[in-house]
């Protein structure tokens, strides 16, 4: 029980942090859903490397942290790509 | 008005038309009116959803809930709760990391509290003592796990002037920083009373994170079938 509330947690952080926020700003920015992707897998990628494990106590950052930052990453951008899409002519 | 009868457009109501309002283009407001509004409109939500975040973060909001009467009587018979330099740690300066994603996961995962105190899991004196270890070990993982993360918010190793500590203290610090041991590995009664095999427990925590704990409860111990083999258990 508590690993399912651990994920669900890991992403909803990765949502409602760089990944998801910073992600779906970056989709914005492009009409392309795979120059959408890149952005995304790279933010997702920076989050963790930035902000994550824990650098006061050096604990390292774990594989199912940073896979869940870079899917949540790209899936935020491709929602950017869509909102620009549906949104703006240009 | 057209009549949609004779063929003219459909008005459409209520989401339909909220939704299509969302997506056609400005006509009346410029973008630079658009920028400072969303600036803004964004400073407010933002302010506003940290503000009822931090909220969440007090003790009155954390001992509102009846089943937190055991563990906020405990802790206040601790120093965390009452000591002579007059610095108090709440519940979230050990229960909410700092870290906004690590927050947000915090919080996200305390939804399961209001769970359990709707279901009543935890309502008697009796069901908490059932409960105890099993809540105190979840705990003890987290902070295991993030090397004490919560702890050094507040306490760090090269911090402690060994000298004004009592010499047992002194002694086992500094065992600590060199045999790479974290906080929660000696002070896992520190702010709530302890379950009676709390330490065979908590060498279960610290195995199960090492990927060496043998299995429980009749699940199968691969460990066990190894041997058994006569195969190695690595």
């Amino acid at each position: 029980m508590l690993s399912v509330l651990d994920l669900v947690g890991t992403i909803g952080g990765a949502v409602l942090g760089l990944p998801g926020l910073v992600g779906i700003a970056f989709g914005m920015m492009t009409r392309k859903p795979l120059v959408a992707l890149v952005l995304g897998a790279a933010v997702g990628v920076l989050a963790p490397v930035l902000l994550g494990g824990s650098h006061s106590t050096d604990v390292p950052i774990t594989t199912l942290e940073m896979a869940i930052s870079v899917v949540i990453g790209v899936l935020a951008a491709q929602v950017g790509c869509v909102i620009r899409r549906r949104g703006a002519t240009v | 008005m057209a009549d949609p009868n004779n063929g003219g457009p459909v008005r459409k109501r209520g989401l339909a038309r909220l939704w299509d309002i969302i997506w056609s283009p400005t006509s009346v407001m410029s973008v630079g009116f658009l920028l400072i509004a969303g600036f803004i409109g964004g400073v407010l939500f933002w302010g506003g959803f940290n503000w009822s975040l931090e909220l969440t973060n007090t003790e009155e909001f954390c001992v509102s809930c009846h089943t937190m009467e055991t563990n906020l009587g405990e802790y206040r018979e601790t120093v965390h709760y009452n000591n002579h330099s007059g610095v108090r740690a709440i519940c979230s300066d050990c229960h909410v990391p700092h870290e906004w994603q690590y927050k947000m996961k915090a919080k996200i995962m305390a939804v399961k509290d209001v769970y359990h105190e709707i279901a009543g899991t935890i309502s008697t004196p009796e069901k908490y003592e059932e409960r105890r270890l099993e809540m105190a070990a979840a705990v003890w993982k987290k902070m295991k796990a993030s090397d004490s993360r919560e702890c050094r918010n507040c306490h760090a190793f090269e911090y402690m002037d060994f000298t004004m500590q009592e010499t047992r203290a002194a002694d086992n610090h500094q065992l600590a920083i060199d045999t790479n041991m974290t906080c929660i590995d000696c002070h896992q009664g520190i702010a709530h009373d302890l379950a009676p095999g709390y330490m065979e427990e908590y060498k279960h925590v610290v195995d199960t994170l090492a990927g060496t704990a043998p299995a429980r409860d009749g699940s199968i111990d691969v460990a066990q079938i190894k041997t058994y083999l006569g195969l190695s258990a690595d």
